[in-house]
């Protein structure tokens, strides 16, 4: 079995913080973290190959500081991490991103054997597009499953997953390879272990490629690459919540209280409107 | 199946466990004499948990980096020294003009990391976000450290894991803290540009100050505050004994929040002036030794362990000044030639080590620590951080502060005297009392 | 840019809004018993906050701490388990 997990190294979006007196973000001296959704997926990948034997390849395009985060992968017990960095990668947007990321785990199995399993966080704390796994596995033409929570090898060619939706359980058999998305929260993950990182240090388990190593059209990567146009950006604002009291008879008591105090609200009398009563205004 | 060649390495000539100024010193001194090292810190990257005043004495340092005014990451070598006496919105102000680089402003994460960079480049192996669990004793031999499920060995293990001794605890070498011996630092960084600082504070370019402020700022815990210049930056904080502010809280004296202290010291009249535009970047607190020998553990030494910087109670805490990381970084060299001195008689055993608590009682540091023996008690003593402050503003109010007449210094002396109502000799005394021990 | 603004008193929960952590999922202090503790002391005395009362249940929210060891000197382990977050979780100081 041979894995790859994808990982992210995000800006800690909670440290991000709005100066009312300046009215800008301040984003000076916010640290990176790996992607937190990123972490049950590495978390799954190592308990596949915990199970079935075969090794875990961590990979990630960023700029070179990323490294942290590909140490603590190194450190939670992944066999390799690969950071492809490359000015000309600079400016991505999720199509330029998983262009290159398709691209580096062609060039995996051609170094190291064929690749069975790519496992992805489902989405990302700093964009939430979720476009990454499902624009892997088109580039890769392999079967995606998304909202994962747990998987099993059934043989060397099989995997079963089951996937949460919000009102059922699903479970498929799929033929590898194949790509998955991991639902948040779905598993806890390991802590980082001393020999794993030693070990990790000592056996040079951490590479680095560049263009040169993949060697891509420049056309295909990076901004040029990338068609996104982001239009505009808008701070929304934190809501004043006004806190009330009130003490209920029963859930129904309850439940109606609450309408019509949402009801005397325009905003919100307006949208309950359009999405409870189907009413157009 | 990439098939991995099982080189696990589970074993170093020297172990030391926490990256402060402490453990990096050691790891440096000790991968450049050729030992295997491996230094272990449970932060990300050296210095992530480590919180101070702002203030290092350079030479120390230099001694082992002589580099160091060169590459270190220096916010303002420190060329003013004040102190202030606060008592409400009265202050006194005295200011001491440096004549030469004695000491410097910096960001101790920073110096850390540059320290953690220095051991890394004479081959130690530094790994981050690790938390060491144990540092395993056999048959009355250290035997190496354990981090969950891990063993390392080593054939010497440096303690330098600071203030909180949760390993010497377990080892029965350190007792549980007294909350009496530690007091407890909480601090802000208020960012300001260069050039303001240096035009509010007198300062010429990547000058700094150093300013301890003594006073009702603390409510009457005993302690005090600190300001230091940093290059776009100002520290202020509070250091406050943790004892005594904990028994007031108890017995309802103390009511505010340490917090609320803090920022009743930045919005003080006085003192906001330097900063008024200034945003809050970064809030947070630490615990720094009371100072004296009451820290220190009954051994700093056993067969395979050396202990090193605060975790050794090696701090000078004159109650005006906090001075750790260049006692931290001289006890680690102490460490390190004991160590290679050990190495060459043949065996790191007790008997090979003890030479190292006698270099730290030869040392500046101890010198230090017993002339400063007692300090803590003439700090705590309730006369110097209320009565004092009082007295001087009081004068400072009759001398300045008077509408007709011109009193002398003498008269303004005595009258405060009465009305503080403390007696001139038990001035004289208590001052006499501080002279000795500073 | 109006200077005036800056110079009022913040409450402790804008001043946290300064810090960064990364949480760890795992608690790494908990209040086991609560009789015989110092309770005023530890919250006035927690830098961050982390003590509060709920009713007459001494509240522990971990998420903010800075790992100091305040509290671990005002309780006993039977009182408080008191250990350091794991992979470099945590506090996450920048400039301090
Ligand atoms: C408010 C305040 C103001 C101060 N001001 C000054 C000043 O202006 N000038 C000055 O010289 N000194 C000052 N000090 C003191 C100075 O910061 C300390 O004395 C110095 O940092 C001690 O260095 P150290 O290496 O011994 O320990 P530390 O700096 O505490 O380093 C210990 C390291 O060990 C790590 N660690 C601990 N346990 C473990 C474990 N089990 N596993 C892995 N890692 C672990 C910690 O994360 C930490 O990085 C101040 C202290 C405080 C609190
Ligand atoms: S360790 Fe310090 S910050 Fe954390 S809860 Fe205790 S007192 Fe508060």
């Amino acid at each position: 079995m041979r894995i790859i997990v994808g990982i992210k190294w995000v800006p800690n979006t909670q440290a991000v913080r709005f100066d009312p007196e300046t009215g800008t973000l301040i984003r000076r001296g916010v640290p990176s973290i790996v992607n937190p959704h990123d972490l049950p997926a590495i978390e799954l990948a190592l308990r596949l190959r915990d199970s079935a034997g075969g090794e875990v390849i961590a990979i990630s395009m960023a700029p070179p500081p990323a490294v942290k985060g590909l140490e603590l992968a190194l450190g939670m017990g992944v066999d390799l991490a690969i950071l492809v960095t490359d000015r000309v990668y600079a400016g991505a947007d999720t199509l330029a991103t998983s262009y290159v990321l398709s691209h580096t785990i062609r060039k995996i199995e051609r170094e190291y054997g064929s690749v069975d399993l790519v496992i992805f966080g489902q989405e990302t704390i700093d964009s939430s597009t979720a476009h990454i796994p499902a624009q892997v596995a088109s580039w890769l033409e392999w079967p995606y499953i998304y909202y994962v929570r747990e998987a099993r090898i059934l043989d060397n060619k099989v995997v079963r997953v089951v996937r949460e939706l919000e009102e059922y359980i699903e479970e498929y058999e799929l033929e590898t390879p194949a790509v998955l998305g991991v639902a948040m929260r779905s598993l806890k993950p390991r802590h980082v272990s001393l020999s794993n990182k030693i070990r990790a240090r000592f056996e040079k388990k951490l590479i680095i490629w560049s263009n040169n190593d993949l060697k891509l059209d420049t056309r295909c990567v990076g901004l040029k690459g990338s068609p996104t146009i982001v239009a505009k950006t808008i701070d929304m604002p934190e809501v004043p919540r006004r806190k009330e009291v009130y003490k209920p008879r029963d859930a129904r008591d309850a439940a109606r209280w609450i309408i019509s105090r949402m009801l005397e609200d325009e905003k919100l009398r307006e949208l309950l409107q359009r999405t409870l009563w189907g009413v157009k205004s | 199946m990439r098939v991995l060649i099982a080189m696990v390495r589970d074993r170093f000539d020297i172990v030391i466990v926490g990256a402060g100024p402490a453990g990096c010193t050691a790891a440096y001194l000790l991968a450049k004499a050729g030992f295997s090292v491996l230094l272990v810190d449970r932060g990300r990257g050296a210095g992530s948990k480590l919180l101070w005043g702002g203030k290092a004495y350079a030479q120390p340092l230099r001694d082992i980096w002589p580099e160091l005014d060169r590459e270190a990451p220096i916010h303002r070598w420190v060329s003013r020294d004040r102190f202030s006496f606060v008592w409400g919105d009265r202050v006194l102000t005295l200011e001491y003009k440096l004549g030469r680089k004695v000491a410097f402003t910096v960001y101790l994460p920073e110096l850390v990391s540059w320290m953690a960079r220095k051991a890394e480049s004479v081959g130690a192996t530094f790994i981050d976000e690790v938390v060491i669990d144990e540092i395993i004793v056999r048959d009355g031999v250290v035997y190496g450290v354990r981090s969950g499920n891990d063993i390392i060995r080593a054939n010497v293990v440096v303690d330098a894991e600071g203030i909180n001794r949760m390993l010497l605890e377990k080892l029965g070498l350190a007792s549980k803290p007294n909350p009496y011996s530690l007091s407890l630092g909480v601090k802000e960084v208020l960012s300001l540009d260069s050039k303001l600082i240096e035009e509010r504070f007198n300062l010429d370019k990547g000058e700094g100050l150093a300013w301890l402020v003594a006073g009702d700022i603390t409510k009457g815990i005993p302690g005090g505050g600190f300001i230091y210049t940093m290059r776009d930056s100002i520290s202020i904080g509070l250091v406050l004994s943790i004892g005594h502010a904990a028994d007031m809280a108890e017995k309802g004296l103390l009511k505010e929040h340490v917090s609320s202290l803090v920022e009743s010291f930045r919005l003080h009249p006085y003192f906001r002036v330097y900063w008024r535009e200034a945003d809050i970047i970064e809030y947070g607190g630490r615990m720094a030794i009371e100072g004296g020998l009451s820290y220190m553990p009954k051994k700093l030494y056993t067969n395979g362990l050396l202990v090193v910087g605060d975790a050794a109670g090696l701090l000078v805490n004159t109650g005006y000044t906090i001075r750790g990381v260049d006692t931290a970084v001289t006890s680690a060299r102490l460490a390190a030639e004991t160590i290679v001195e050990a190495h060459n008689k043949g065996g790191f055993t007790e008997d090979n080590l003890r030479a190292y608590e006698e270099k730290i009682k030869r040392s500046y540091i101890y010198k230090e620590l017993v002339e400063h023996r007692g300090i803590e008690d003439v700090f705590r003593d309730q006369f110097f951080f209320t009565k004092f402050p009082a007295l001087a503003t009081r004068i400072g109010a009759k001398l300045f502060e008077s509408d007709y007449e011109e009193p002398s210094m003498l008269r303004a002396l005595l009258d405060s005297a009465r009305e503080e109502d403390i007696s001139i000799l038990r001035i004289i005394y208590k001052l006499g009392r501080v002279a000795r021990k500073l | 840019m109006s200077q005036q603004s800056r110079l009022k008193q913040l409450k402790l929960e804008e001043l946290l809004q300064r810090d960064v952590w990364d949480v760890d999922e795992d608690r790494h202090i908990e209040v086991l018993n609560q009789e015989g503790l110092p309770i005023k002391a530890l919250i006035i005395l927690c830098p961050m906050g982390c003590y509060s009362m709920a009713g007459d249940k001494l509240l522990m929210s971990y998420e903010g701490c800075v790992e100091c060891g305040t509290c671990r000197v005002l309780s006993s382990p039977d009182k408080i388990r008191w250990s350091y977050p794991r992979s470099g979780r945590g506090i996450q100081y920048r400039y301090t």
